[in-house]
This record gives C-alpha cells, structure tokens and sequence, in this order.
C-alpha cells in the first residue's frame, strides 16, 4: 500500500467538490486529506487529495478522475510507502 | 429573438432533433408544458402513467433508433421517480437527456413543497448533471448536455431547471458550443497488436455494447470474416453480430452456450471489443484469462485494466480502430481451430417438454422480422431470450444488461416503438417483471402501438428460484407468485387485447390475430414452473464447472 497525492485542477463550478468526494465514495476509495483553494487561471481551482491504495487503486482513481466532466487535469503529485 | 427559458428549451430540443419526448406534467415543469401544447404539432410528447416508465422509455427510444433519447419531470417526486431509469441508462451507456422542473431559485435549500437535490441525488449515476440557475446560461448547458450524452462512452446527462429560470427571458441562438475537453489518452503498440493477431493460432473475438454504440456492427463482420475468427457476444453485444453468420457462437458468460464458454477457455489471442468484462461475462477473472493473450479495444480509458489487465490496449472508437487496422491485417485460416470448435459445438442442454421457452421464442420468430425490435424485461425470460431468439440485425435487442432492472420491457417497448417509426415491436416478459410497471400499457393502449407482449408465466420469481434450487437447498423464501392475477382480463381492463397460450399451436392462433389489430395485444403462455435456464456457470466458476 502507498500514499499518494493528487493534484486536480477543475472547474470551478457550483457542486464540484461534491463531484470529486462522490467519485471517490461511489468507487469505495478512503480521502485521507483534502484542500481546496484558487489557480492564477480564472474559474479554475486547485484541489489536492492525499489518499492510501495499491497501483491498481491509484491508476482507477485518475482514469476515473480524468473522466468527470469539470476536471481539467489530473496529476499524481507523491507517492510514498504507506503503513 | 428573446425567449422565455421553458420556450428556448423546446426550440433547442428541436434543433437537436428530438421528435419524441416522454415525460409526466406537474407543478415545476407547467411553462415547459405550456410550450409543449403550443409546439405539439413539432415536436411529439408521450404521456406515460409513471415518471420510471417515462425514463425507461427514453431509453428504449435511444437504444432502437441511436439517437439521444429525451425525458422531461417534475421535481421532487417526479424527479425522484427517473432516478432507476437513469442509472439502467448508466451502467448500459444509453445516450440519454433528463431535464427536471425545480422550486424557484430563491426557494432552494429551504425544504420547499416538492423540492429534492436532485443534482446530488443523481451524481453517481449520470455521465454529468446541471443545475441552470440563470437562463442565459440555459442554451449552452442543452447543447453540452446533448455532446456529453452522445460522445466518448455515452450515457445519461440532467439539466435541473427552476421554475423562475424557465419564466425568464432572454436572447435565444447566441451560444456556441464548447469544445469536449482534451483528456490524456494511453499509448497504443499497434505493431504489437497486429503482430499478436498474425501469430494467433486459436483466436477469439469478444464483442459488446461498444460495437452497438459505435455502429460497427458491418465492420466487426469484416474483421472476423478476413482474420476467419469465431465471435462471441455479451448481452449488450447481443445483437452486435448476426446469429446466422457462421463465424457466430453466439452468448458467452453465466448463461452463453458451451461452445462460446469452452472456446473462450481455449482460445490462445482474446480480441476483446468494446467491453468491460462484467463479472456475469468472465466467471472466475484469474481462470478467465490464464490461457490467452487479451487485447481490450474500448473507448473509455478507465475500463482499460479495470476488470483484466490486457496484453494490449487501444483507446478510442471501435469503428474507427477496425476499419484502420483492417487494411493491415492479412487474411488467414483456421482449420484446425475450428474443427476442435465444431467439437464442443455437441454438447448442448437438452430441452425437454413441448411448450418449453425455446418452443415459445422459436414460434416467435416465424411472426417478426429481422429488424422487429424485442425488448425485454429481467429474469429467467431475458436469458431466455437472449439464448433461443435469433438476432439478425443490430439494435434489436433492449435489455437492463447492467441494473438488471425488472420492470425494464414496457417503458423501452414504448419508447422503441417511437424510435422505429411506430413499427411492431415485441415484448418478452414474466409476471414478475410486469408486474413492477404494467401500469404502461395504459401509454401503449393510448397510442395505439403495434406492441406484442409474451408474458412467460412460471407463477414463480423464475431467476431467484433457480438460485434458491440450486444454492438455497429449494427454500423458496417469497419467490412463489401465485397470486392469481388475471393477465388477459388485466390487458382487457387497459383496453388492449389479451390472449392465453398453454402451447404452440394456441401461441401461434394469438399471434396471427396481431394482422387485424394495430394495439398492444398480450399473450399469456403458461410455462412450467420448474423450467431453469440452462446451461449456467455458477458465479465466480469457469467452463470446468459448467451445469449443463
């Protein structure tokens, strides 16, 4: 198991960190931490989850990411050996 | 030109090219239906008895005619009332646009008469939802919801819109679609690809609903034609490759034939197309795919290593991959692997009994065309089906492959019918199934629609019963449904007209009765109780534990 960091940079719209935890709630993945803030680019904002999972874990949760309609881009910032 | 919201909602819906909306009126969509009876001469609106019928109904209108399917509710319970429908549309990609009346905008968040977060209640089983807050941005939320719906791996898209925004006016035929965002895509080896199928001495394609999505239901035939490879299909494949075609074996998965199963499990190159190898399809994944080598062509990246991880991937359009690789494939023959596939070809289930469902869907048959679509419902019937009815063409076949959800086959025969030009339509269903939504056929009866429905009567909840013979040591806990009810006189209360068949000959007298009358009639056939479908892989099993 490892830790990884993920760094979205998504829409900011109306309900989309709802959009992002849900995916992660709906794919049964855990959010160890999470944080939220603005981008220099107007009507983008920075969100980065910190989480704990396997390659395979890892690989479904950015496809699965990539797919959400307001993510603009997703980058695997970390990755460490967990517990 | 200024419209008001409700109107520029209709007048996009036309240009996107709906004809046929289905939906049920109510307090927060009124301007909408005010439009609705203005512009009824353009644009056709279909009143169901339940918002689920409505929405199942888009979906069988989108899965017989390929185009977007439409469905328009009231909030709240209106709302609520999609929410099956949309997430059967989900796990099956079925292009689909909800659109849901809401409370005004200063309402919201204050529990008002008939509000629900219908955003929120959705989320997890659509592609992408809106909520429009100001009209201006209403048109180019339509035209984003129909692109998302329609593109990439399709499926189901709300547009929540408040009361107060579709009273607003503003100025309609100034938004300009955006572009779908770029994504990252995964690399692709197409030397290694071809090279892999040169080399295959045992190959197998494995075709699903991303053919049928796709349209490359022609291209599939010449790709298997050249590489002379056999074909098997999931459910959503089901009709992605002719059954009369002899490179055909057919269903494969819990209950495909033997032959598909065996030839899976001896297959040395699995080309795998536009699927996601659902657990009903694969049995036992580490024994799935010891044999062979896989490559999985699918249009969505995160199916890619999801269920299998693939020797080789390709991301994107099914249709288009086939016809650019096709040129650079050479013909090739198989003999020998084919001979050994004419092998497990004789081992088959036996049927026994004369009114067997494989009697019923065989009799069927010599009353429909090829391209008469069959919708079905969930269950023992829908397996049925898929095994014994023979499929020529594509988009023939609609069923709940994913949600599995009984109480499927009326809305998407309905909404079939409409997507084919009102053309006879089938429906095979059993009284359970039926039962969840029969309040329907007061849609069909009204719209007098060519509807033919075979209800397979076992007076028994026929799938889970077989789970309880089979693993429950034949404890029927509430699987037993007789109940008494009158099937025929229930399709005469709607104003249809019903039958009963008890075997093959009275079947067939029903079924000539459908040349002198354009209503839904219903055909009760007894069957017994105790028939199973057959033959099936226990879940989580392979071919070696086949139940014959």
């Amino acid at each position: 198991m490892k830790k990884f960091t993920i760094d979205l940079f998504v829409n900011n719209r109306f309900g989309v960190l709802n959009r992002i935890t849900g995916l992660y709630c709906k794919r049964a993945y855990n959010i160890e931490s999470i944080q939220a803030g603005p981008t220099e680019i107007p009507g983008c904002t920075k969100i980065e989850i910190v989480s704990t999972g396997d390659d395979y874990m890892r690989t479904q949760v950015i496809s699965q990411l990539e797919k959400l309609y307001d993510v603009r881009k997703v980058e695997l910032l970390s990755e460490m050996d967990g517990e | 030109m200024k419209l008001s919201g409700a109107r520029l909602l209709i007048e996009e819906l036309i240009h996107q090219g709906v004809d046929t909306v289905f939906g049920y009126p109510g307090g927060a969509v009124l301007q909408i239906y005010d439009e609705l009876y203005k512009c009824k001469d353009r644009i056709h609106h279909v009143l169901t008895a339940h918002e689920q019928g409505a929405a199942h109904a888009a979906d069988g209108y989108a899965r017989a005619s390929g185009k977007v399917g439409v469905v328009i509710a009231t909030s709240g319970p209106g709302a609520t009332n999609l929410v099956t429908g949309i997430a059967n549309a989900y796990l099956d990609s079925v292009p689909m646009v909800a659109i849901t009346g809401n409370v005004a905008t200063e309402a919201l968040g204050r529990d008002s008469f008939q509000e629900v977060d219908i955003v929120s209640i959705t989320q997890p089983v659509v592609k992408h939802n809106f909520m429009v807050k100001d009209v201006t941005e209403l048109e180019q939320t339509i035209k984003e919801a129909f692109q998302i719906a329609n593109s990439g791996r399709k499926g189901p898209v709300l547009i929540d819109i408040p009361k107060d925004v579709q009273i607003s006016e503003c100025e309609y035929g100034v938004a300009v679609l955006p572009k779908m965002p770029d994504k990252p895509k995964l690399p692709y080896d197409q030397e290694g690809v071809i090279a892999l199928l040169s080399q295959a001495k045992k190959p197998l394609i494995y075709a699903g609903g991303g053919i049928t999505a796709a349209k490359a239901e022609k291209e599939l035939i010449a790709l298997a034609e050249k590489l002379n490879i056999p074909v098997t299909v999931s459910i959503m494949g089901r009709t992605a490759f002719p059954d009369s075609h002899p490179l055909s074996l057919g269903l494969v998965g819990m209950h495909g034939s033997y032959v598909a199963a065996k030839t899976q499990s001896e297959c040395d190159v699995l080309l795998a197309l536009g699927v996601r190898f659902s657990d009903r399809a694969t049995g036992n994944i580490a024994r799935y795919t010891q044999n062979c080598k896989v490559i999985h062509v699918d249009i969505d990246k995160a199916e890619i290593g999801k269920n299998i991880s693939p020797d080789y991937s390709v991301q994107g359009d099914v249709k288009k991959w086939i016809k650019e690789i096709l040129p650079k494939l050479k013909e090739q023959k198989h003999p020998k692997w084919w001979e050994e596939i004419h092998g497990f070809e004789k081992t088959k289930s036996k049927v026994e009994g004369d009114f067997h469902p494989k009697h019923i869907l065989e009799t069927l048959r010599k009353y429909t065309e090829d391209d008469t679509v069959v919708a079905t419902d969930v269950g023992q019937h829908q397996m049925w089906t898929a095994q014994y009815y023979r499929f020529e063409k594509g988009r023939t076949f609609l069923s709940s492959g994913g949600l599995g959800t009984m109480g499927y086959g009326l809305g998407a025969a309905i909404g079939a019918c409409f997507g084919r030009k009102k053309a006879h339509t089938v429906l095979i269903t059993s009284e359970g199934s039926f039962g969840m939504n029969c309040n329907e056929l007061c849609t069909a009866v009204h719209e007098n629609l060519p509807i033919t429905i075979i209800l397979m009567n076992n007076r028994v909840l026929g799938m889970v019963r077989q789970w309880q013979t089979a693993f429950f040591g034949k404890r029927y806990s509430e699987t037993v449904l007789d109940r008494s009810t009158d099937f025929v006189k229930l399709m005469e209360a709607y104003g249809g007209k019903g039958f009963n068949a008890k075997n093959c000959k009275e079947l067939e007298d029903a079924l000539k009765e459908r040349e002198h009358y354009n209503g839904p009639i219903l055909i009760n056939c007894s069957i017994n109780p105790d028939e199973k479908v057959l033959p099936m892989i226990p879940p989580g099993k392979s071919v070696d534990d086949i139940i014959l």
